[in-house]
Parts: structure tokens; C-alpha cells; sequence
């Protein structure tokens, strides 16, 4: 059981004389000491019972103890202060009037920071932007104060004198090899992935029917409900703590060590509970800035993002664009597929190098296909960063592959479960890349599922879907 | 009019990075009681891992999930792991775990085997018990065991190991090679309402068949099913990240970046396709992101059936429905997708963008 | 600066606080109850759902000059030295909650519920969580719960998780 909390003593009195102790212990907070643990976590074996979450008791008490719900004594609130520009030169950045505020205690810009570039494949990500502007999400300054609020006010004191540059937003113009780089002298094109197998110009010419279509996606945020946040406490050994909502501790400690320029043995990131991830929590974002702060005014700080911060900081979901042709004979097997994915990177790589893979190699779908030919280029646009999300392009590809499916199911007149029964991968069969599949189960996945689900058939596609 | 309509997508998802290597590592200590600690460099995001971790610890050792305690995530504390990323928690963290248990248990058998009168390899643990394969009746208490390890043996039983997925590279030109070292395989089918006059888009119903080969815990695949059909609803209907011309976003904040409430959530009926594979802990893979990967075109594929027009990019909003229904009256006669338009290649797509 | 007095899970409370001060943050800040979260601080995502006065409310969205005397029940006053509440309890047991960071305010709103609907059907639970947003569970397993909770409130015998 957790210990019952205690009233935290709260700092700066007089640097704020507005921030106040609470004036009385705490309201009692009740909770059992001894409850009967719950059945299934009890049973051998273990595997297989449907045990109850060794978080769930404390979850539901309001007990677990996010990043937020942290305090350590002299603590500090951090805000970082947003470009608000898609693409800009930074020319000069005066933090001076902030650092005059009272209850400022620091601000730092990425000038500060010793190696200003991290990324899990590519280190293009600044942790603070310092010469250039890509998104209109960048940090280019963060302040740390005694209270939230006056880090918030202390924002708008800092003035950034910046020289706007046209941004690149839409990614088939990005990919075209006249417009301007984004991270110029680099290319736009930043990844590029094919999968190649057969002959599919022959299998086309021996189809009896050719489909196309073009498919698209949007962007989208992974809205974990609980936004990044983040706790640094630098110590007179020179070592940093840092409490972290971060999916991959052996990663961003790698970054952490990286960006700071400090040995791996004088840092210590815990992630103990993260609320919420979905892939959005797996590189570092403030830590870096954070740390810094905290060593120079040798107090902790927390930084929590608000909501906005969370959709234009943190990473997103890739937009695909996304042209299928694919050959057919006349019973509905596929003899060949070519396919070619646009992946619109946003302003940095991130996780985009693994989402190219993924996305290209899954975007053939769970069928044989003899004859293939897969293309996914991925570029840059100032955009927010693209990287991690659930599934790393495998929804965008499905919806193209499965929506062409059922295009081509219909036209030949034949039913989307037929359709995919006849061409999906066996156990033994040979992926997109000649991988031979094992443990495959696609088959009894769709009988299972058209069982379940009572299919038999589907309707007419001009509203009168027999489920009716 | 409401029009309803069905239909299907399945897919296939790979465990772990492609080709690159992501290890784990774990250790698995034995209390003197026979109860357990394990730790581990992953970090629980929510999806219930370190109760699949502990469980795959307990059924190891032949203990409960609640006799092992979990520590996770801190650096300083946790052997490496390359994190809660590409579904692969059960299945690489898993396996690192069990084979850490197994080193354990190893140490366990090697201290119970001459007071049970056998050779190590003779003995097997279960249900709080080291036992005499074939022989049930010859046991001894795991914890008396292990607490014999430590007291009389001086051999404190502590296994540590680590798993990276077999994978080859691909090939530069060709993509060829072993990229992963398993798949997961899902089909789900949607049942949707499509209102002909406003484009709304309704998911009354979700069946959802998954492959995650052993559910090392059917509650909390069930879980991640559930919440993966939700986030795809919300992928397919409502979310999207908007900017103005000059590349800020519009909509930052969950006012105006709609995602499913509880009321846009359909039934979603879980079913967990039975299977095994040799190379994941106890047969399992892994389940976290496949559960939204054919939500979306499920969802696309029923408003086809309902309504008859192909939303080709997402989300499918209601006006984006509408729009396509609009722009399907208009071009009735010349509807297309029919036999005569198949001669050669033929775009079966009404453009919807 | 103003003055406050409530009463927060049966006990009267005091603080002295700027004006724009939440109620959230009241509770988070002044009184150490950190389990009403703070997701947008706009009342969109219902993290921070508290009842005030039997009503469910978004505790980012009130002032602390409108809780001057009011009865606040927080996710920390649910429970006793004895028992978990029946929501917490089958909660727990169904595994309702993943992250967990939208489980004190989904309680919330649907002790408020229950409170004046002691039988809910599974479309007005639905309607009670409506302004609590989740990104994990897809709601599926609170509504298990609320519906065995409903039970365990009525007196009668909730359907406990199957082993297997």
C-alpha cells in the first residue's frame, strides 16, 4: 500500500508571497490497508488467467503517482515559449526582460544547450530551436519560476526577432526535387525503402483485369490523457534525476547523455507510470532543457505540457498518400501489386525511418503476392514532427490495401471473405520480403470474425447492406 | 435515411523493429518464500505489461502472478530495455524474462534435487512446488526451497538474461530478407449506420477476431482490442490535425480535435484466435498495436456497403460523406465499377479527397 | 488574494488564494489530493471530474469563489478503512482502467450517476461518461463495472471477473 500522503511544505514564500502554505493538515484520505486480492492474480498457472493489473486498486483510489502529482521541496515550474512559425530564421532571441521578472529564476535558449540535436535514427531534432525554425511547434526558449503562472507570463517577455521563410506543408510538392529543402543543404527526401519481387509489369500483362487507386490519410495525435511531463533534480555530484512520462528510459537516457554531454553513469531516468502513451512518449522532448535548468539553479524543476503543447510538440501520426495497381485474374487472384507511398515526415525525422519500413513492407497486406513492387519515399515538410504511432503506418497501408480489396471484390462480383480467403498467406507462405511465415492465422482470423459477426455477404453498396 | 452496412478489412503486423536490433534484458530474483521480484527496463504505459511480465515470471517459476513483484524503468536500477515500442513487450521482454526465471529456477532445482534424491533435470515446478517429474508426491515448498538455497546452499537463486528477435537484413535493392522474427494476424468487421441525407457515419458494431498467439492474459488483450477499435473509430470518423497556409495548427486543443467519447464508441466484440508460436514465451507474440491497424478500413468498407460511395481518404467525415454522396447522385448514369469498365485498367475510384 | 471555506470529503477546509485559482487546482495544490488529474484545464477531457453539491463537475472549470461553502467529494473520498468503493472495487476487477490517468474522474462521473440512477442501462452510462475521454479502454470495461457496481449498490450480486 502506498503511504498515506503527507502536506508538502511549499517554497518560496518569499520570492511569492502569494504562494501560500496550506493553512491545515490535509483531509484524511481512506483507504483499506488489507483488501482480498483479487482471484485470478492468486491461480496457478499463471498464464492464461485473467489477473487483475497490479495498478489497477491504486488507479482507481486517485492514488497512483503520476510525474504531475510529484513535488519535491524548492521545486521550480518550467514553460517553454513556442516559435508560433512554421519555418524562420531565429536572428536574435532577448530573454532579458523575462530574466528581470520577479520569480524567474532561469531561462535558457538552445544556445545553452552543449549538443543541440538528437533523434532516434537521424539526430535532426534541436531540443531547443537556436538558428532555425522548422515547425511552428519548436521551443526556443524555456523559463524556469517558482510558480507555473509566472513561467507562463515570463514567455511573452521574451522577444524572438525572426526572418519568416516560406514553408513547405504539402509532402508531393516536398518531394519534388525543385523545392527549396527544408533542412537545406539535405534533401527533402530524407528515406527511401523497396521491396521488390517478381515481375510485376509481366503480371499486369498477364491480368485479366488491372485496378488502381489512390488512397490518403491524415494527420493525427496520439492524445495520451495524460500530457507529457517531466521532473529534473540536478545534485552536487554532478549526476541528474529525471522523472519522465518516456516509453524507452535505455533510449533517452542514451539522448540525455548525448544532448548534455555527460557520462550515461551520471544519469537516472525513471518512468515509473506513464499515463498514456500509444507511441507518443518514446524520444525525449524537454529533458535535456529541463536538466539544464535545474543545474543552474540548482533547484528541481517540473515541466508538463499543456494540451497544445501536447498536439504541436510532441510527434504525430504519419499522412500517407498512397497509389495501389494491382492485377487480378478473372477469379479474383492477385498476380501482381505495385505500390508507392508518400510519407509526409513533418519537420524531423523521428521515428519515420521505422514507420517507411513498416509501412512498405505490410503495405502488400496479409497476401500472396508473387509479383510486387513497393515504393515509400518519406520527406520533409514544417510540419509537427511525424514519428511513432501505434502501428507505424500498418492503418494507413490497411485502409489503402483493404479498401482497394473491396473495390476489387465488387467489380469482379465477388465476396469480400471469398476474396481474401483466396489470397491470404497460408502457414509457410512467403512474405512481401520471402520471409516464410509461421504461426500464421489470417484465415481462421476472417472465418472466425465473418462467424462471429453473422457474415453472409454483404449488400448491394447502394444502401440496402442486408445487416438492415 | 439511415443505411446500414458491412464490412471487413484484415491485416498482418510484424513483432519488434524491423531488421534493427531491439534487446531486452531482465532478471528474475527468488525471495526466501518463493515469492518473486522481477526487473525490468520497460516502462508501463498502460497496457498491462508488467502483469504479463509477471505472469510469464510466475508460470516459470510455478508461482502466482501475485507472488511476483515488478520493478521497472529506472536507469539506475533495471537491466536494459529497448522499451515500450513496436508491440514487442510480451514478446521480447517476455521471453527475456522467462529465460531469467528459467536461470532462477535452474539454481532452485540444483538445491532441491539432492534433498529430493534426483538430478536436476528430473525436477519441474508448479503451483508453488518443486516436484519429482512423474512423481507429484515427492515435492518440496518453493519456499523452503529457495529459502534452503540461501540459509544452507549459500546459492541465492538470481537469473538474468536477454532476447533480441532473430531477423536478417534486407536487402538494399531488393527489400528481401528476414525483417522480423513473427506476425500477429487480425480481421475485423464493422457495422455502421450511414445517414444518406447528412453523412453522419455511425459504428454501431465492432467484431474483432486477433491473433496474439497464447493470451498470456485474455482480460487484458481484450482490453488493448477495445481500446485499439476506439482509437480506430476515431481515426476513421473524426481525428485530423489541421493548419492554416502558413503551417499552424488550427485545432491544438480536444475542443475542436474531435476523438471517440464513450457515446462514438460501438459494442466491440473480442474474440482471440487460438493460437501458438514456438519462438514467443509460452507461445505468445504480442497485441498492443495490430488492435487498430483495420479498424479504419472495416469502418470504410460498411460505409461503401451502406451507401455505395468509396471514401478514399480519411477521416471520413460527415460532410466528406456527404460530399461523395452528392457527387455520386450527380454521376449516376456513368456509375462505375461495373463489368463493362473493366476492360483493362480500369480506376475504380470515385475520388474523394 | 480571497479566502475559501468547503467542505472537501466530509471535512470543512480553508485556504487563501489568488481569485483565478481552480478548483483542480485548490485541491491538487493547496490540499494535497492529487488524484483529480489535469488533462487540458479546459473541461474537455473529464480527468478532473469531482462532485460538488451531487453534481459532477469539471474541477478545471470552477473558480474557487464558486465553491465558498460548498460540499466537494473527490476521488479520495470514496473509499473507507474498511472497504474499496464498489466502482473502485470492480474497477479493479475487471481491469477497467489502463493508464488510469482518466479513472478518478470516470468514478466520479459515474458515482454521480449512480447516485441518482441506481440502475443505469448500458446507453445511459454511456451518456454519464460522455465527457470523460479515455484514449486506452475504449469504455468498454467501465462499463462492465459500473453495471456490477449498479448491482453491488442495489444490494445485490455482482458478476465477478471468471477465472480461467
Amino acid at each position: 500500500m502506498a503511504e498515506k500522503p503527507k502536506v508538502i511544505e511549499k517554497p518560496d514564500v518569499l520570492e511569492r508571497p502569494d504562494i501560500l502554505k496550506p493553512q491545515a493538515p490535509a483531509p484524511l484520505v481512506a483507504f483499506p490497508i488489507e483488501v482480498v486480492v483479487p482471484e485470478g492474480r492468486q491461480q496457478t498457472p499463471a498464464v492464461g488467467q485473467r489477473a487483475s493489473r497490479a495498478d489497477g486498486r491504486l488507479h482507481g483510489l486517485g492514488q497512483t503517482k503520476y510525474i504531475d502529482d510529484m513535488y519535491f521541496p524548492n521545486m521550480l515550474f518550467a514553460k517553454i515559449k513556442r516559435a508560433g512559425i512554421a519555418s524562420a530564421r531565429i536572428k536574435n532571441i532577448d530573454t532579458k526582460e523575462a530574466e528581470a521578472m520577479p520569480g524567474v529564476v532561469a531561462v535558457i535558449t538552445g544556445r545553452d544547450i552543449p549538443c543541440n540535436s538528437f533523434g532516434p535514427s537521424l539526430k535532426d531534432q534541436p531540443v531547443l530551436a537556436d538558428t532555425r525554425v522548422f515547425h511552428a511547434g519548436d521551443g526556443v526558449a524555456a523559463v524556469a519560476a517558482v510558480s507555473e503562472q509566472i513561467a507562463t507570463e515570463a514567455l511573452e517577455k521574451i522577444k524572438v526577432d525572426y526572418e519568416v521563410l516560406t514553408p513547405v506543408l504539402d509532402p508531393l510538392e516536398s518531394l519534388k526535387l525543385e523545392t527549396p529543402g527544408v533542412h537545406a543543404p539535405s534533401a527533402n527526401i530524407y528515406g527511401h525503402k523497396v521491396i521488390k519481387k517478381g515481375d510485376v509489369e509481366k503480371a499486369f500483362a498477364e491480368s485479366d483485369h488491372v485496378f488502381e487507386g489512390t488512397f490518403r490519410t491524415q494527420m493525427v495525435e496520439h492524445v495520451p490523457l495524460e500530457p507529457y511531463a517531466c521532473i529534473a533534480q540536478w545534485d552536487a555530484n554532478g549526476r541528474v534525476t529525471i522523472y519522465s512520462t518516456l516509453g524507452r528510459i535505455t533510449l533517452g537516457r542514451a539522448d540525455v547523455a548525448r544532448t548534455l554531454g555527460i557520462p550515461m553513469s551520471r544519469i537516472r531516468i525513471v518512468a515509473t507510470v506513464v499515463g498514456g502513451n500509444f507511441g507518443g512518449k518514446n524520444e525525449i522532448r524537454a529533458e535535456p532543457a529541463m536538466a539544464l535548468l535545474s543545474k543552474k539553479t540548482g533547484r528541481p524543476v517540473k515541466c508538463v505540457f499543456t494540451r497544445s503543447e501536447e498536439f504541436t510538440s510532441s510527434t504525430t501520426r504519419h499522412p500517407l498518400i498512397m497509389d495501389y495497381k494491382t492485377g487480378v485474374t478473372k477469379q479474383g487472384k492477385i498476380l501482381g501489386r505495385k505500390i508507392r507511398l508518400v510519407l509526409d515526415g513533418g519537420a524531423y525525422c523521428s521515428w519515420s525511418e521505422t514507420t517507411l519500413g513498416k509501412a512498405c513492407i505490410l503495405s502488400a497486406g496479409p497476401y500472396n503476392i508473387e509479383n510486387l513492387y513497393a515504393e515509400a519515399f518519406v520527406v520533409y515538410t514544417n510540419k509537427t514532427m511525424t514519428g511513432a504511432m501505434r502501428g507505424f503506418g500498418a492503418p494507413q497501408v490497411c485502409f489503402a490495401y483493404e479498401s482497394h480489396m473491396d473495390d476489387i471484390a465488387k467489380a469482379l462480383g465477388i465476396d469480400p471473405l471469398e476474396i481474401r480467403l483466396l489470397n491470404a498467406f497460408d502457414e509457410g507462405s512467403l512474405s512481401p520480403t520471402s520471409q516464410k511465415l509461421h504461426s500464421v492465422v489470417v484465415k481462421e482470423s476472417l472465418l472466425r470474425a465473418a462467424k462471429r459477426f453473422g457474415w453472409n455477404g454483404i449488400g448491394d453498396g447502394v444502401g440496402n447492406g442486408n445487416g438492415a | 435515411m439511415k443505411r446500414r452496412g458491412r464490412g471487413m478489412a484484415c491485416m498482418w503486423y510484424p513483432i519488434g523493429f524491423t531488421v534493427a536490433a531491439n534487446p531486452s534484458a531482465a532478471v528474475v530474483k527468488v525471495n526466501e518464500d518463493g515469492t518473486a521480484t522481477l526487473l525490468t527496463g520497460t516502462v508501463e504505459t498502460g497496457q498491462g505489461s508488467l502483469t504479463i511480465l509477471a505472469q510469464i515470471t510466475a508460470q516459470e517459476l510455478g508461482i502466482a502472478t501475485d507472488d511476483v513483484h515488478v520493478v521497472s524503468a529506472d536507469t539506475d536500477a533495471t537491466p536494459m530495455d529497448t522499451g515500450a515500442i513496436a508491440s514487442r513487450t510480451t514478446y521480447v521482454t517476455g521471453n527475456a524474462a522467462r529465460m531469467a526465471a528459467e536461470k532462477a529456477k535452474l539454481t532452485l532445482f540444483e538445491v532441491a534435487a539432492p534433498l529430493l534424491g534426483v538430478k536436476p533435470t528430473q525436477l519441474e515446478a508448479q503451483d508453488h512446488k518443486i516436484f519429482v517429474k512423474g512423481f507429484p508426491q515427492r515435492n518440496m515448498h518453493i519456499g523452503d526451497v529457495a529459502n534452503h538455497a540461501r540459509v544452507v546452499s549459500g546459492q541465492p537463486p538470481i537469473g538474468s538474461a536477454s532476447f533480441n528477435p532473430e531477423t536478417l537484413a534486407l536487402d538494399p535493392e531488393t527489400g528481401q530478407g528476414k525483417p522480423f522474427g513473427t506476425y500477429v494476424y487480425a480481421t475485423q468487421i464493422a457495422e455502421v449506420d450511414v445517414d444518406d441525407e447528412t453523412g453522419e457515419v455511425e459504428v454501431i458494431r465492432v467484431v474483432a477476431s486477433h491473433d496474439c498467439g497464447t493470451a498470456i492474459n485474455p482480460m487484458l488483450v481484450e482490453g488493448q482490442v477495445e481500446g485499439g477499435v476506439a482509437m480506430g473509430v476515431g481515426f476513421a470518423l473524426e481525428e485530423e490535425m489541421l493548419f492554416d497556409a502558413q503551417g499552424r495548427h488550427i485545432n491544438p486543443n480536444l475542443t475542436n480535435y474531435i476523438m471517440p467519447t464513450s457515446l462514438d464508441t460501438p459494442d466491440i466484440e473480442v474474440d482471440i484466435v487460438d493460437s501458438y508460436d514456438p519462438t514467443g514465451p509460452f507461445g505468445a507474440k504480442g497485441v498492443g498495436e495490430p488492435t487498430l491497424v483495420p479498424t479504419a478500413a472495416a469502418i470504410a468498407n460498411a460505409i461503401y456497403d451502406a451507401v455505395g460511395v468509396r471514401i478514399t481518404s480519411l477521416p471520413a467525415t460527415a460532410e466528406k460523406v456527404c460530399k461523395a454522396l452528392q457527387a455520386k447522385r450527380e454521376q449516376q448514369p456513368k456509375q462505375i465499377g461495373t463489368g463493362a469498365a473493366l476492360d483493362g485498367a480500369a480506376s475504380i475510384n470515385t475520388a474523394v479527397q | 488574494m480571497v479566502n475559501v471555506t468547503l467542505r472537501v470529503n466530509g471535512e470543512t477546509r480553508s485556504a487563501s488564494v489568488p481569485p483565478e485559482t481552480t478548483l483542480l487546482r485548490l485541491l491538487r495544490d493547496q490540499f494535497n489530493l492529487t488524484g483529480s488529474k489535469l488533462g487540458c484545464d479546459v473541461g474537455d477531457c473529464g480527468a478532473c471530474t469531482v462532485i460538488v453539491d451531487g453534481q459532477p463537475v469539471n474541477s478545471c472549470l470552477m473558480l474557487v469563489g464558486q465553491v465558498e461553502g460548498r460540499e466537494v467529494l473527490t476521488i479520495e473520498g470514496l473509499a473507507n478503512a474498511d472497504h474499496l468503493y464498489p466502482l473502485q472495487k470492480l474497477f479493479e476487477h475487471f481491469g477497467s482502467l489502463q493508464c488510469g490517468f482518466c479513472g478518478p474522474g470516470v468514478i466520479m462521473s459515474a458515482k454521480a450517476l449512480l447516485d441518482e440512477n441506481p440502475d443505469p442501462s448500458t446507453e445511459e452510462i454511456r451518456d454519464a461518461l460522455g465527457g470523460n475521454l479515455c484514449r486506452c479502454t475504449g469504455y468498454t470495461k467501465m462499463i462492465e463495472a459500473i453495471k456490477g457496481a449498479s448491482c453491488i449498490l442495489r444490494g445485490e450480486e455482482a458478476p465477478l471477473v471468471k477465472s480461467a
